[in-house]
């Protein structure tokens, strides 16, 4: 029996697969396997003997049990070893591309815009696109045959309603709306509409944003504090803005706001003239009549105004050189604003 | 406007440098948009003493000089009735230069060598052959010999060009910059003689001095139309010699941007550069009758303006007439018949204020802005015109030999005007914030040459009356006074202050945060935004197949579009997207899907069109380009129908398809979707029949979403609790006609199941062993209790109730 358990243990030791084990198994273990027959004979042997033998044959029994799963672990193991040594894949192979989305860059930007105001204590106000002459001009101090109504020149649906020329109607509209309220503080994002064909600066179709603080003690020096968050919010921290006098119905005294050039920060280059500046946004103190036209007394508030163009800032932040390319939607360029 | 460096220096002595001048009356509102140097090449051409002349031996019109430079002598061939002994003149000696790229040569005259030549104003401005009856330039006596013309006639300046706004229309004349540069830098403004007499500059504006000869001119004027013509002033100049403006006048015309023509024509265009007063000049003796007429021109009239242009007048347009009809297109340009010319001995000069509405819509309809025309349609001072007037007459004496009368006929029904505007320092305080003293406003002002009055206490601010002078058209109110302020004092001055802090303050827009975040779940699920124009032709609503009853189908026009492909508003943003394909397709890109929100708008009975705004998507072709893991996806039905069921879902809103879309949607493979009793949108892949109208390939499809009725059904998300016991699935299959949807069957199922927490189509198949003209629709249950377990027994009792619900209701036959 001495000799069997070796013989066993060895054949084991020398199974060279899974398969081989399991026949092993059931030579030895198995119903007619022999240790099984070995054990059958305990009864046949006289009774002195019998403890004897059963431990005997039971205890190698275990011993090959045990074998037979340190085999098989071991066996395993290896084949695992094995399989994984054969699975070798190709990682400079793309990955399967979960497909992407992208937001227009115009959207891109006037969530930037809006996030900044919110920051200010501005909320979004939506107006009309479609607006009557009177809204549009009349008051914001454009009487008909005003010199500055012709520098926007105008697509006009009937005698009396256009398309909106600037976002500056949204200021009346949204004072309206409050109602009287203080303080006013919101942004008009919003398209915009001008009797300009298509070129690489122009477009028939173009975005605004337009905003309006109406409040006690509002003065100049808020104008450029709030530009100037705006300003460092959008384009960075260290950029600067420059007030020029200049001219709107609207607002009075009115600026032009340059900002220090996103290119060339300041020092000159072919994007800014070489003057260092961008013309942005244009901007005032609320004239006292259009604060009055929105249902506020102009010698109880006082108010500061400003709108700029959404496509020229989003061009200047992503160095779009025209602006052409954000109304064609070509794939190419799409896609340059994934994940922004 | 073009300012030409030393004639601005004419009126204000500044010590800044050209480029200082420029940034600073650029941040004063003044903006420069242009700053060039006009250099002329003029090279070797100097000042020469004609020694000697002699006649040419063969041609009896020439004449052969001897020409002293100090270091050498040159013979020159010339007709010019200049080259006289002893004059000194300009000699262009050979290899030196003229403008226009000539380089002089030596050249032969009939046997007699020029050595260089003797040169006009013509060929050292503008490079180009004497005009008729135009000499030779001739210096002063006592100039040096051999000197450069560069550095004797000093032609080369700067010349910057502003960019002006419409209120600026005080800064359209170079004496009303020189105001505004005297002002800024404190140096004292140094005006022509005669209009310091006249106090142009004053705060009551240009008045007539004491010792002025107030003599009425023999010509009568007419001002049958005042609200047009409220004064016209005329003044008569007799004895006028035809000729040029000495040369420095025609380099300075040509610098700020106009062409010389001759000695009188020049001498208006000059008095309204320096002036911001457009004048005119008649040939006298062409006028008819004694009388000028500033009346609205009659029916059926006609002018043959000085570009020779025949032009139909209007009625209602301002014209001056003689007794034969209209001379001139009053502000606009002058007429061919009383033009002046070299033959003119006597002329009529004109100085006017025309309304400034009228002359622009007279310019306008005829197509001729005129540097005139810009003047009056901002508006002229209304008291220079006499000045102006007395100005031209005083050149044009010195140019041309002429006598002007004494006096003039000044027509005038103006009401004369006193600007007077209170001011106080709280506007001041209220509005620019910076505490800006009484004193330096009133400095302020009185640099502007405005008259502040005393300034008196009025509670915590000070008060003065400011008198302004006329020609600051744009002064009306306290609050433009204001802004003169800030601009003085300088906008960089002021410093940054941050706004308080405040709660938000505007009108509520909850929707404009579920509208954001529609857009980050299209993001999400890839698409592409895109911004197209609402500006449409009306055969891109066509091609969209709608029937004329569909308000889609028209769309609200524009009154004067700028051509007809863009000549309507969108009604859909359909067309738009599809056009966002075909360019995509047309640069070989295989497949996209896009989306875009926008306004649409639709014809209404209010005075304004109706508003909508819309969500629409697009997707073609194929949707994965090449994957190498999992190939293509195409853009199908339900590759969209998938995107917007998910939109919905993210979005909280609750809606069905039911078949069948409008155009342009392929007719049965579209869904309407709907809420409560209302379509909210359609989806569905393109109408063979579009997609081959606009030649667009493979698979599209598209969909349009009302975002009101979107966002109106947006719902904030609930949490509910989670079973603490496992969920059970069973799948389901069961056979029905292939009519019936499969919504139908899902309804069913989800009615009577109990503890279902949902079910889900995962096939359907038709083929063999399902019998012709039936399908199989395999469903996948998922129960979850909140209560307990299932049992096996609680499971076959809701299989049992189902089947016989999906017998009873769509006559379905398990199969599974
Ligand atoms: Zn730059």
């Amino acid at each position: 029996m001495d000799d069997m358990g070796e013989r066993v243990l060895r054949e084991i030791e020398e199974a060279k697969t899974l398969a081989g084990l399991d026949q092993l198994r059931l030579k030895y273990l198995g119903k007619k396997g022999e240790i099984t027959a070995l054990l059958k004979t305990v009864g046949s042997l006289p009774k002195e003997e019998r403890p004897g033998f059963g431990a005997k044959v039971n205890a190698l029994r275990e011993v090959i049990e045990t074998r037979l799963r340190e085999k098989t672990a071991s066996l395993e193991r290896e084949a695992l070893e094995e399989k994984v040594r054969q699975e070798v894949v190709d990682v400079t192979l793309p990955g399967n591309l979960p497909q992407v989305g992208s937001l227009h860059p115009l959207t891109k930007a006037l969530r930037e815009i809006v996030g900044i105001f919110y920051g200010m204590g501005f909320t979004v106000y939506e107006s009309r696109e479609a607006e009557t002459d009177e809204m549009n001009f009349v008051k914001l101090n454009l009487e008909p045959g005003h010199p500055a109504r012709d520098a926007q020149d105008t697509l006009y649906l009937t005698d009396t309603t256009l398309l909106r020329t600037h976002t500056s109607p949204g200021q009346i509209r949204g004072m309206l709306e409050m109602q009287g309220r203080l303080p006013v503080r919101f942004i008009v994002p919003g398209r915009v509409y001008r009797r300009d064909p298509m070129d690489a600066s122009h477009s028939p179709v173009f975005h605004q944003v337009e905003g309006l603080v109406i409040d006690r003690h509002i003065t100049f020096e808020h104008l450029k504090g709030c530009f100037l968050e705006f300003a460092r919010g959008f384009f960075g921290p260290d950029t600067e803005i420059r007030l020029r006098p200049s001219y709107f119905p609207f607002t009075e005294p009115s600026a032009e706001i340059d900002v220090s050039c996103t290119i060339c920060r300041g020092k000159g280059c072919q994007v800014c003239g070489r003057t260092g500046w961008l013309e942005l946004s244009g901007a005032g103190m609320a004239h006292p009549r259009v604060i009055r036209n929105g249902g506020y007394d102009p010698d109880e508030v006082t108010g500061f105004a400003f709108g700029f163009g959404l496509d020229r800032a989003a061009m200047l932040k992503w160095g779009i050189d025209d602006l052409r390319v954000l109304f064609e939607n070509d794939l190419r360029f799409l896609t340059q604003f994934e994940g922004l | 406007m073009k300012v030409p460096w030393k004639w601005l220096n004419e009126y204000v002595d500044l010590d800044w440098t050209v480029e200082e001048t420029c940034e600073r009356l650029t941040l004063l509102g003044v903006k420069v948009e242009n700053l060039t140097l006009e250099k002329l090449d003029l090279s070797g051409v100097v000042s020469a003493l004609v020694e000697d002349v002699s006649p040419h031996p063969s041609r009896p019109h020439l004449k052969v000089g001897t020409l002293n430079t100090g270091s050498r002598r040159y013979t020159v061939v010339s007709g010019a009735p200049g080259l006289v002994e002893g004059n000194i003149v300009l000699l262009a000696a050979p290899s030196s230069r003229i403008p226009g790229g000539t380089t002089i040569e030596t050249r032969t005259f009939a046997g007699v060598e020029s050595q260089g030549m003797v040169v006009c104003a013509n060929e050292i401005l503008a490079g180009e052959e004497p005009r008729s009856g135009e000499d030779i330039i001739i210096l002063p006596p006592g100039t040096p010999l051999g000197l450069s013309a560069q550095d004797i006639l000093d032609l080369d300046d700067w010349v910057m060009e502003l960019d002006l706004t419409v209120n600026y229309s005080h800064c359209l004349s170079i004496m009303g910059v020189a105001i505004e540069a005297s002002a800024l830098s404190g140096k004292p403004l140094k005006l022509p003689d005669v209009f310091r007499k006249w106090d142009w500059a004053g705060p009551l504006g240009s008045r007539r001095p004491p010792d002025d000869p107030d003599e009425a001119g023999e010509w009568k004027v007419e001002l049958p139309d005042p609200d047009l013509c409220p004064r016209y002033v005329g003044k008569v100049v007799r004895g006028v010699r035809p000729g040029y403006a000495p040369v420095e006048v025609e380099r300075r015309l040509m610098l700020a941007g106009m062409r010389p023509i001759s000695a009188i024509v020049d001498v208006t265009n000059y008095v309204m550069l320096e002036t911001g007063q457009p004048l005119h000049a008649f040939d006298l003796d062409k006028l008819e009758g004694k009388v000028i007429s500033a009346r609205r021109a009659r029916r059926g009239e006609v002018i043959e303006t000085l570009d020779g242009e025949e032009r139909q007048l209007e009625e209602g347009m301002l014209v001056i007439a003689d007794a034969l009809g209209p001379v001139a297109v009053a502000g606009v340009m002058g007429g061919a018949r009383t033009e002046v010319s070299m033959e003119t001995k006597n002329i009529l000069l004109e100085s006017a204020f025309f309304a400034p509405i009228p002359t622009r819509k007279t310019y306008r309809k005829l197509r001729l802005r005129t540097e005139a025309s810009a003047r009056f349609e901002k508006t002229v001072d209304p008291t220079a015109q006499p000045v102006a007037i007395e100005r031209a007459a005083e050149l044009i004496a010195r140019y041309t030999g002429g006598i002007p009368e004494v006096g003039r006929t000044d027509a005038n029904v103006m009401e004369p005007v006193r600007k007077s505007i209170s001011f106080s320092t709280r506007v001041v305080r209220r509005t620019l914030g910076a505490p800006i003293s009484a004193g330096k406003c009133r400095e302020i002002f009185e640099d502007l040459h405005f008259a502040p009055g005393p300034v008196r206490k009025e509670g915590d601010f000070e008060t003065m009356e400011v008198t302004v002078p006329p020609r600051r058209v744009d002064i009306e109110e306290e609050i433009d006074l204001c802004e003169e302020i800030a601009r003085f004092y300088g906008y960089h001055r002021f410093e940054p202050k941050p706004l308080t802090p405040a709660t938000p303050g505007g009108p509520p827009n909850k929707e404009y945060v579920w509208f954001d975040r529609m857009k980050d779940f299209l993001v999400a699920m890839g698409g592409r935004e895109v911004v197209t124009t609402s500006l449409l032709a009306p055969d891109d609503l066509l091609a969209m197949g709608w029937d004329a009853s569909d308000t889609r189908s028209t769309g609200v026009p524009l009154m004067d579009p700028l051509s007809s492909s863009e000549s309507i508003l969108r009604t859909s943003l359909l067309p738009g997207l599809l056009k966002v394909v075909s360019r995509n397709q047309s640069v070989r890109m295989p497949g996209g899907f896009f989306w875009e929100t926008g306004r649409v708008f639709f014809p209404s009975t209010e005075e304004l069109p109706l508003e909508a705004l819309q969500l629409g998507l697009v997707m073609y072709g194929a949707l994965k380009e090449g994957s190498w893991v999992e190939g293509e996806s195409e853009a199908t039905f339900f590759r969209l129908k998938g995107v917007t069921e998910t939109l919905l879902r993210l979005m909280g809103c609750d809606a069905s398809f039911l078949p069948g879309a409008s155009m342009p949607f392929h007719p049965g493979i579209s869904a309407r979707v709907v809420a409560g009793h209302s379509t909210v949108g359609e989806l569905g892949e393109l109408h063979p029949l579009v997609k081959k109208n606009l030649n667009l390939t493979g698979k599209c499809a598209l969909a349009w979403f009302s975002v009101e009725a979107i966002l109106a059904m947006a719902r904030e998300k609930r949490f509910s609790p989670i079973s603490k016991f496992m969920p059970v699935e069973r799948d389901i299959a069961v056979v029905v006609q292939a009519g019936v949807p499969a919504g139908a069957v899902v309804k069913i199922v989800k009615e009577t199941a109990r503890d279902l927490h949902s079910v889900t189509v995962f096939d359907v198949y038709d083929k063999p062993p399902i019998p012709e003209g039936k399908k199989s629709i395999a469903l996948r249950l998922t129960y979850s209790p909140t209560d307990r377990t299932l049992t096996e027994e609680d499971l076959s009792l809701d299989r049992e109730r189902i089947v016989k619900a999906l017998r009873d209701g769509v006559g379905g036959e398990i199969r599974l």
